[in-house]
């Protein structure tokens, strides 16, 4: 193999006489970023006191929120110009002056999102690109210990009122709201809810319904459909017609019909439309004749045998299935629902990774369960392991997230997950702890081609593409050429130059990429300290 | 219960849920040739602590469309109530009820509407059975699915 000349203009050179391997001029173009990285920082740069929450994957736009959670301020990146008539104008260096906040971004506007007692959860943040809408939450203090009233399930905290905002992110306007009341959705992160193209599902956890929404061009938030005691939209209105139908022909046809209690029925259907049913959930009957028929179906001519593995594996755990709660759901494409379930601990619980949990594939069209895993099945994870991208559907124009590393599309990632499987004392406990990040949090990972494991290698237990707050190394993290290790590109060093005065307080950063341009920003987390906000950028 | 694991009756089962032996799940798998084809049915089935001689109580927790069956899925069968007999067993019992998938008897109804159309309109009653079937209770192994779709798509 020849040597690649690393050098800019040889490449740029290169790329003017020779033409790239057919599909690669994408990956041939990314090879520049080598070359252009963030390697110049302006440390614990003076900014405003927002909490910054995320650059759009579109590059756009730069989200924040006041420190109270009230108010949404958008800044737009822009990359600093200046003027200078200093003698030395070709110096590498920013002048002084330059070296401010308002260099880099420019603030659009700030508008309040928030009313009363309710606060801007600074977790959740979701971006439309088609339409550059910013979908954001706001919610009162969560009640931990509710009574489960109306159907609710017991244990699962409660939110009096969590409103989701559709905001137009050119000028800040919302243009619609969904209230969602006395209901619990885990807006950590994002978890509860999953955006894809123009469908969002929105997980109520505590009452167990994937909520189905539209997001319209016109910035209208539609209710498309209710999975969870029904599973078609038209379920409900298909019960309570037959129940006023059969009022209505009870009135007019009883005196013929040979009944004894009739008078009662009326009343009695009208109770029990309202009243609290005993029958399964339409998700449950789904999931438990699914398992039923698995086990049924595989025991083809032997009854004996097949009363035997249905008892073992079916009637004994048959009320623990019943108990099952959906913890969290994604989008596979556009008629597909890949749901957890397991028990109601593990629900709000963090360390859930080794409880056993469920994985079912669920059709939106033919309301069916159409596969279902344990988190310890082989079978998952060997799908997990090789076509781990179709867990990751990106929408239709969302090109540059076929640029996100995972094991399934990049040899390196590959190489890293064999490395710890090769470690992990127990397979099983491995399939699980890999199990344990399905199904994925919408737009969690940062498209930025700092992260692309092709171009660059980083210690991913100190910075990853994945969205997270980590608690902060005392050394600066390294980024070298993946092609050539001996390279050292850039590094990133989260808090005031020369570290903090305080060396034993336990200290948490975060750091946002810009998904286009050599430009993040890392932000530093001292408990009862403001935190430290730094840029780094190509000078 | 030996009986019950040698002969299951067609399209039946059952087995006690988890360790508690007063209370079993039973399912039953609609009869083909009849509305709730394709549908699967759960069924509760509670023994009282004086069983065999009380009847068992039994309760659908799939919804259906059925005469015999009220809103609340509890089911109007003559042997789990006065006719009960202790010689009676839970086979005899998931045989009555599955009879009753073929053959309602729309003269001793705790749904009357349901009753009436099914001596009125047969055809009517049916169609309304097969759709609550797709509606509440239909499951599709992954073998069915596969075959619907190669062999009768829609």
């Amino acid at each position: 193999m020849f040597k690649k000349n690393n050098n800019i203009v040889a490449r740029i050179f290169e790329r003017q006489i020779k033409t790239p391997p057919p599909s690669t001029s994408v990956n041939c173009v990314r090879r520049f970023y080598e070359n252009l990285v963030p390697d110049c920082t302006i440390n614990d740069i003076e900014c405003p006191d927002h909490s910054f929450r995320k650059f759009t994957d579109d590059g756009h736009y730069l989200i924040s929120f006041s420190r109270n959670h009230q108010d949404l301020i958008v800044y737009r990146p822009t990359w600093p110009s200046f003027s200078c008539n200093a003698d030395n104008c070709d110096s590498l260096y920013l002048p002084q002056k330059a070296k401010r906040f308002e260099s880099f971004f420019t603030q659009i506007y700030s508008v309040a999102l928030a009313s009363n007692n309710e606060f801007i959860c600074k977790d959740f943040f979701l971006y439309i690109k088609t339409n550059q809408f910013g979908l954001f939450a706001t919610q009162t203090a969560p009640v931990p210990d509710a009574p489960a009233v109306d159907g609710a399930i017991q244990g699962i905290p409660l939110i009096e009122k969590i409103t989701f905002h559709l905001v137009r992110l050119e000028d800040g306007v919302t243009l619609d709201e969904k209230v969602f009341n006395n209901d619990f959705v885990n807006l950590a992160y994002s978890m509860g809810v999953f955006l894809y193209d123009d469908l969002m599902a929105i997980m109520s956890l505590r009452y167990q319904t994937i909520h189905i929404l539209q997001i319209r061009d016109s910035g209208n938030l539609v209710d498309v459909q209710a999975i969870g005691a029904f599973c078609r939209e038209d379920d409900a209105l298909f019960l309570s017609s037959h129940a006023q139908y059969m009022i209505h022909l009870d009135k007019h046809k009883q005196p013929e019909l040979p009944l004894d209690q009739g008078g009662n029925e009326i009343q009695r259907q009208q109770q029990s439309t309202e009243a609290q049913s005993s029958f399964l959930s339409g998700i449950k009957q789904r999931l438990l004749s699914f398992m039923f028929r698995g086990i049924w179906d595989g025991e083809r001519d032997h009854s004996l045998q097949r009363v035997q593995s249905l008892k073992k594996k079916f009637y004994i755990h048959f009320q623990d299935y019943v108990d099952l709660i959906m913890w969290k759901v994604q989008f596979l494409d556009r008629h597909h629902l890949l749901i957890k379930f397991g028990s109601v601990d593990g629900g709000v619980s963090r360390n859930a990774d080794q409880q056993p949990s469920f994985f079912a594939v669920y059709s939106m069209e033919s309301t069916e369960i159409i596969a279902f895993y344990q988190n310890s099945a082989d079978e998952l994870y060997r799908l997990f392991e090789e076509f781990c991208d179709h867990f990751h559907p990106t929408s239709r124009d969302a090109l540059y997230m076929n640029f996100i590393s995972s094991h399934s599309n990049n040899i390196h990632a590959l190489e890293q997950l064999r490395c710890i499987k090769n470690k992990a004392s127990s397979f099983a406990q491995f399939v699980k702890k890999m199990l344990a990040s399905l199904p994925f949090s919408c737009q969690s990972q940062s498209p930025s081609p700092y992260f692309d494991q092709s171009l660059f290698r980083f210690d991913e237990k100190l910075i990853s593409a994945t969205d997270r707050h980590r608690q902060s190394a005392e050394h600066p993290i390294k980024f070298t050429s993946r092609r050539n290790p001996n390279i050292f590109k850039f590094k990133i060093k989260p808090g005031p130059e020369g570290g903090g005065a305080d060396g034993q307080a336990k200290k948490i950063s975060s750091f946002l990429f810009h998904p286009v341009l050599p430009l993040a920003l890392s932000i530093q987390h001292t408990l009862r300290q403001p935190s430290v906000v730094n840029i780094h950028f190509r000078s | 219960m030996t009986e019950f694991n040698e002969e299951p009756p067609t399209d039946c089962s059952a087995g006690p849920k988890g360790d508690n032996l007063y209370n079993w799940i039973s399912i039953i798998m609609g009869p083909s040739g009849s509305p709730y084809e394709g549908g699967v049915f759960f069924l509760d089935i509670t023994f009282p602590s004086d069983y065999p001689f009380k009847p068992p109580k039994v309760v659908f927790k799939t919804r259906i469309y059925h005469c015999n069956v009220d809103l609340n899925g509890n089911i109007s069968l003559d042997i789990l109530k006065d006719s009960w007999s202790p010689a009676l067993t839970i086979s005899k019992v998931l045989l009555a009820i599955r009879s009753i998938f073929t053959n309602p008897d729309p003269y001793n109804p705790l749904t009357p509407g349901v009753a009436h159309l099914y001596v009125e309109n047969r055809a009517k009653h049916d169609e309304i059975a097969a759709e609550w079937t797709r509606r509440f209770a239909s499951s599709l192994s992954l073998a069915n699915f596969r075959e619907r779709e190669g062999w009768r798509p829609t």
